[in-house]
């Protein structure tokens, strides 16, 4: 850890003590001592998983510690308790806005509490309710016309509701305003906004915990720089130490192997092919793919990671482009097209867009497949069940048997179950979209041996995932990805953390459209 | 495969086997929301026989059959349709309207009794595929649309008739309705074939294990390559026929096409049975024999407190009653053996 040079004569705003925070057998979040002080914004770097989220979250009481103390402004925090940590003043700007979208955007603003100033005891006074949202909102910047209080909140576009979660916060008069990554889903004007309240409010004194995801951004408005990895703390930066390839090193920490994949691509068969490939917010984007090619994507939150996998297995559509399959033109209306063609998508969110979870999982493997096991539309329950059994054999699920529900499962066998289905519809192209979150650290391992075998047996994989780790250890390439196009790719001798760090934050040399 | 580092718990095999072949049985009826209906439904029928020996005399038995025909072919059409994720409040109001649209098609237009059925059915038809398409392409919540067709259906079945009941329809209806097979009600007989034939289709077909599928995770469905919309499309058609096969059998056992038919909470019997029998209201979940033997059950009570001479003043709280306990029960029992849904 470094510390600044400078002695800290500064007033303290918040003060953390030995803080733990483990889910599971994962050590979160581990910070023995950290101070933030009145009249900074402090800002905060780290990857995806590094604690950022946690750190907030104890600060602004949403997250129970394990053990720890932490003050406010010198009177100790109620630990776990949002109610105690709004009290102390601490407001927090979070990613997902807790706005209710029927709303108007003046019930919102004053939404838990009444009008400082109404005449009204009981009923409800929308005069005053206006009238200080209004208020509100021209504090953070934004007039009444580009933003109408009796607009319903579900009608506003993000950027916007944003702004207005910014707002709400500032009403609040915070000694401690956190912010997380609060430009992610802002303009460039709005961002200028933020980064401008965020100063303003550390000239009057208060203090400002400022995550980013820009680096570029968190160095221009911060005057100190954390860097969180793993959970602890391991660089505490003066401005001018925090340069961007010093962070990015920070943030990364040590190499870890790579070329764990022993599938070779054949270079003579390209498998899968896109050219200006458009649709909402993406591309146009260029992509080949060879048979036996593990091929990685890789991108901030938002980058259009998700989206070019979903888009390839035709879950969403296409606008614009041409894609090729195996040799053949593919244009997919939906996602049984895209099965259809030989397209298996393992989806990012298991739960909700794989799994039938109270559903037994002989019925969970057989789900795609069930067409193929039929004989003029009759199936007969031996014949699935040999099916599954086969099936999960072949990933090697353990269970206690295949009628149990796969909710029971661990999240590594959930996951073995989602690839024993792919597996058998025998696809041509594997789609992945975060293959391993909700895995513990052993069965990842495995879930890469199937990803690997998968490519083994000349499938083309395409994986997109936000752990930089996973794509250098089994990807061939890699391309990565910024506001919906690819601004790298990247051979898998010459990647490091380092490049795709720097081409997804957005601060190298754009250039759009590059080829892969 | 490497790292054997999160092994499950390995099953507790052949020592607890031999013990439990009996109370391992017991378990799994236990644990299965259809046993339970089943054993409530024979445990009724006895209790009730006992104490009121007209009830399992064979006219009464014969009344039962034709009465759980109605709510038992309702019950399974409402049921697939709720296994879909989805919910038909139309299936009463549409019963009703198709009773009345098969006689005013016999009596007024002089079609004869088959073509009068066909056509009659084939209008169901199309008012399900209306269902099916609004829900589908347009998002339209499942309830509403199908509040709007039982609101009409009730309204058309009173503007086509002013009120007044359809008389002197073929006696083709009511033979339909009044016919045996042995001693056995015909309508009773189409139930067991309709029940047997949706237990096929939806136990036994690829395209029945995709509409449980499509109940159970919409999402996880259309990213495996099933076709949602057809299948909720076809569950809604499927539901709307069963009801016009009802509003047929109805005229013919009144002999009269009655136009308030369909406001009489058919739709409300059906959707107690189906939850009853184990169907789930969030889709995915529940089998044909519960869905059958939820019907039977209600049946049974209903026609049961009638043959106790209970006050029609008492019956409705008695089967409030029962919905109530048959769902708390079903609760205690998933708690117990796991299942933590529903």
């Amino acid at each position: 850890m470094t510390t600044p040079d400078e002695p800290h004569s500064r007033a303290v705003s918040a003060r953390l003590w030995g803080v733990q925070k483990s889910y599971g057998s994962v050590r979160v979040l581990d910070i023995p001592e950290l101070e933030i002080y009145a009249g900074e914004v402090t800002g905060v770097v780290g990857e995806n998983g590094a604690g950022k989220s946690t750190l907030i979250g104890t600060l602004s009481g949403s997250v129970y510690p394990d053990s720890g103390e932490i003050e406010i402004g010198g009177v100790p925090l109620a630990v776990g308790s949002t109610g105690s940590a709004a009290n102390r003043g601490v407001a927090l700007v979070s990613q997902e806005f807790p706005l209710v979208g029927q709303l108007s955007v003046a019930e919102n603003m004053l939404l838990g509490r009444r009008p400082r100033v109404s005449k009204r005891r009981v009923l409800v006074d929308n005069r005053a309710q206006r009238a200080e949202a209004t208020a509100m909102l021209e504090e953070v910047g934004l007039s009444p016309k580009q933003v109408p209080v009796n607009r319903q909140v579900r009608t506003l576009p993000v950027p916007t509701r944003q702004m207005l979660e910014i707002a709400k916060a500032w009403g609040r008069e915070p000694s401690l305003l956190i912010l997380d990554e609060p430009t992610s889903s802002l303009g460039p004007v709005e961002a200028q906004m933020v980064l401008g309240l965020a100063r303003t409010l550390a000239d009057r004194g208060g203090a400002v915990l400022f995550i980013g995801h820009r680096l570029d951004e968190v160095r221009a408005v911060s005057d100190r720089v954390l860097v969180l990895r793993n959970g602890r703390l391991v660089a505490d930066l003066q401005p001018a130490q925090a340069t961007e390839e010093r962070l990015i090193r920070e943030m990364v920490g040590t190499e870890l192997g790579r070329g764990g994949a022993k599938a070779t691509p054949d270079q003579a068969r390209v498998l899968f092919k896109a050219e200006g490939l458009t649709a909402d917010s993406l591309g146009p984007v260029d992509l080949e793919l060879r048979a036996g090619e593990i091929l990685g994507v890789a991108g901030l939150m938002g980058s259009g990671r998700s989206r070019l996998i979903h888009t390839v297995a035709g879950a969403q559509p296409a606008t614009g482009g041409s894609m090729e399959l195996a040799g053949r033109s593919y244009w997919p209306r939906g996602p049984a097209d895209g099965t259809a063609a030989g397209i298996a998508l393992i989806p990012e969110d298991r739960k909700q867009q794989a799994l039938i979870l109270f559903a037994p999982i002989h019925s969970n493997v057989t789900v795609s497949i069930l067409r193929n096991l039929s004989s003029k539309g009759i199936l007969t329950p031996k014949r699935e069940r040999n099916a599954a059994k086969k099936i999960t054999a072949d990933v090697k699920v353990r269970m206690q048997s295949i009628d149990q529900p796969v909710g029971s499962l661990s999240g590594g066998n959930q996951q073995r179950v989602v690839f024993g289905r792919a597996f058998a519809t025998q696809p041509k192209l594997l789609l992945l979209d975060e293959p391993t979150r909700g895995v513990d650290v052993g069965a990842k391992a495995e879930i890469y041996e199937l990803i690997d075998r998968a490519a083994q047996q000349g499938m083309g994989v395409l994986v997109a995932s936000s752990e930089l780790e996973e794509l250098l250890w089994m990807c061939h390439r890699i391309v990565v990805m910024n506001h919906g196009l690819i601004v790298d790719v990247i051979d898998r001798e010459d990647a490091s953390k380092e490049r795709i760090m720097t081409a997804a934050a957005g601060s190298g040399p754009r250039a759009p459209g590059a080829q892969a | 495969m490497t790292a054997q580092t999160t092994l499950e718990p390995s099953p507790p095999r052949a020592a607890s086997r031999a013990k439990s072949t009996v109370t391992g049985l017991l378990r799994t009826l236990a644990s299965s929301p259809e046993a339970g209906v089943v054993t409530a439904c024979v445990l009724v029928f006895v209790c009730i026989g006992l104490a009121a020996p007209n009830y399992t005399h064979v006219g009464n038995l014969q009344v039962m059959g034709r009465d759980l025909a109605q709510i038992g072919i309702l019950a399974i059409g409402e049921s697939v349709v709720i296994l879909t994720g989805g919910i038909d409040l139309s299936v009463g109001g549409l019963a009703g309207l198709a009773g009345i649209i098969a006689a005013w098609l016999n009596v007024h237009e002089k079609l004869s009794a088959p073509v009068s059925i066909v056509l009659t059915l084939l209008i169901c038809a199309a008012v399900g595929l209306w269902h099916g398409t609004m829900v589908t392409r347009l998002g339209v919540p499942p309830f509403i649309i199908t509040l709007v067709t039982f609101t009409i259906s009730q309204g058309l079945a009173l503007a086509i008739t002013t009120g007044t009941p359809i008389n002197d329809i073929s006696p083709l209806f009511s033979r339909i309705s009044s016919f045996h097979v042995g001693d056995v009600p015909l309508p009773a007989v189409i139930f067991v074939a309709i029940a047997i034939v949706a237990w096929f289709v939806l136990e036994r077909t690829y395209i029945g294990r995709q509409v449980y599928a499509v109940g159970g995770n919409a999402e996880a469905s259309r990213l495996a390559g099933i076709p949602v919309a057809r299948r909720k499309t076809g569950a809604y058609v499927a539901s709307a026929m069963l009801a016009g096969i009802v509003g047929i059998l109805i005229i013919g056992r009144m002999n009269v096409a009655d136009p308030s038919i369909g406001s009489s909470g058919f739709e409300l019997t059906a959707i107690a049975a189906a939850v009853i029998g184990g169907v789930a209201l969030t889709g995915g979940e529940g089998r044909i024999l519960g869905i059958a033997a939820g019907a039977i059950l209600l049946e049974l009570i209903t026609n049961g407190l009638l043959a106790l001479r209970v006050s029609p003043y008492d019956q409705q709280v008695v089967q409030g009653g029962v919905l109530g306990v048959a769902v708390l029960a079903d609760r205690l029992r998933a708690r117990r053996f796991g299942a933590q849904r529903r």
